[in-house]
């Protein structure tokens, strides 16, 4: 319960994070070169943009998603807790792709992007402790 | 109750992601003088069209690299950094408004090197002014933008720009020393000083006849109905 309610918590962070790169994005205002930033080259590459749809704003669906069934399970559907714990590892899969994207391939880090990966992180570890501890107590 | 309560939550958090994605993708207010797409230009701006961006902020390097007439009624003054990606994109947008309107539109290219983001953005600034040092600063410009992905990603970029000037004929042992000379540094930190007076904090930044323009009317379409009221407003369409 406590977990959940946890992952809630977090996931709002991801929310707030993608909705913000999200509108970023479709603006056109972290496209412009910052002397801070490197989010122009990674929001401007063609990594940012899957089927059309920002890849922000498919995490924005991702990380609402994820506080969904959260919240669900922390009502006590079983069934969003085995869903939350899919969809948060996929999230970490694809994290892990799109950090090695901006390490390796556009040679460019958005601190936007990587908040988004240790948030990700994050939540997975607390899925995973979920798992652990939940097979424990059966 | 208890069994709507998490729904009503959910709900409660699409709202407030939605609406923050709405807040924050608003227009910004009238008060910050840009100049967009939609604006009309105040008749002040238009009638003597460089003076209100001359009149902003601390002086650039002079003489300052431009293309049009100095009495055209638009003027364009952008900041830019060679190695920047926007600004590759911007570049040909810029090159066709200079097409489509001619002898109405004056540009002016402003050096704002995002070191160290960009680490070869002073040496691509450098070699552009000490290519303008023997009168071709667009060539260089040209050239750096449009092969800018050749470059922007390599160790060592000062071979390749060498190839740029020989290709445009340039006096290479003299590019080659006015490239590190101080003369050439001062045109860079004098153009930055510029941009730093006026608020530029990125790249590309461009102003219209004094006004900045907002980055999302920078794409063709929209830069040239931005242009097109100006001209407008100055009775020159």
């Amino acid at each position: 319960m406590k977990l959940y309610v946890t992952a809630a918590i977090v996931s709002l962070l991801g929310l707030a994070d993608a909705v913000y790169l999200t509108v970023e994005h479709v603006t056109g205002q972290s496209v412009r070169c910052t002397i801070v930033a490197g989010c122009s080259e990674v929001l401007s590459s063609s990594y940012a943009i899957a089927g059309g749809i920002p890849l922000a704003a498919i995490g924005a669906g991702a990380y609402f998603s994820v506080f969904s069934l959260a919240t669900l399970a922390a009502f006590g559907y079983r069934i969003a807790g085995t869903l939350l714990t899919a969809l948060v590892l996929l999230m970490f899969l694809v994290s892990l792709w799109l950090t090695y994207l901006q390490a390796f391939v556009i040679h460019a880090f958005c601190q936007f992007c990587l908040l988004s990966a240790a948030i990700t992180t994050a939540l997975t570890v607390i899925v995973l402790i979920g798992v652990i501890f939940g097979r424990k107590n059966r | 109750m208890k069994r709507i309560l998490p729904f009503l939550i959910i709900l409660a958090v699409l709202g407030v992601a939605l609406g923050s994605a709405w807040y924050l993708s608003r227009p910004e207010p009238a008060s910050r003088q840009t100049a967009t797409a939609n604006s009309t230009p105040s008749s002040s701006s238009s009638s003597v069209p460089s003076q209100p961006v001359a009149l902003r902020g601390v002086p650039g390097a002079e003489p300052a690299h431009t293309l049009g007439p100095a009495n055209a009624p638009v003027h364009i003054e952008e900041f830019g950094d060679f190695q920047c990606p926007p600004c590759g994109l911007f570049h040909p947008i810029l090159e066709q408004m200079h097409h489509e309107f001619g002898d109405k539109l004056r540009i002016t290219f402003r050096e704002f090197p995002l070191y160290p983001n960009h680490p070869h953005s002073v040496v691509a600034a450098s070699s552009a002014e000490a290519a303008g040092l023997q009168g071709k600063f667009w060539e260089m410009h040209d050239l750096l933008y449009e092969h800018q992905n050749d470059w922007k990603d390599q160790f060592d970029v000062r071979p390749i720009y060498e190839g740029y000037a020989k290709q445009i004929g340039l006096d290479v042992e003299r590019w080659k020393r006015d490239m590190g000379s101080e003369q050439v540094a001062q045109r860079i930190t004098l153009d930055g000083s510029r941009g730093h007076s006026l608020g530029v904090k990125g790249t590309p930044t461009v102003f219209l006849n004094g006004r900045e323009v907002p980055f999302e009317s920078l794409p063709a379409e929209k830069l040239r109905v931005v242009i097109q009221s100006e001209l407008t407003a100055a009775g020159q369409r």
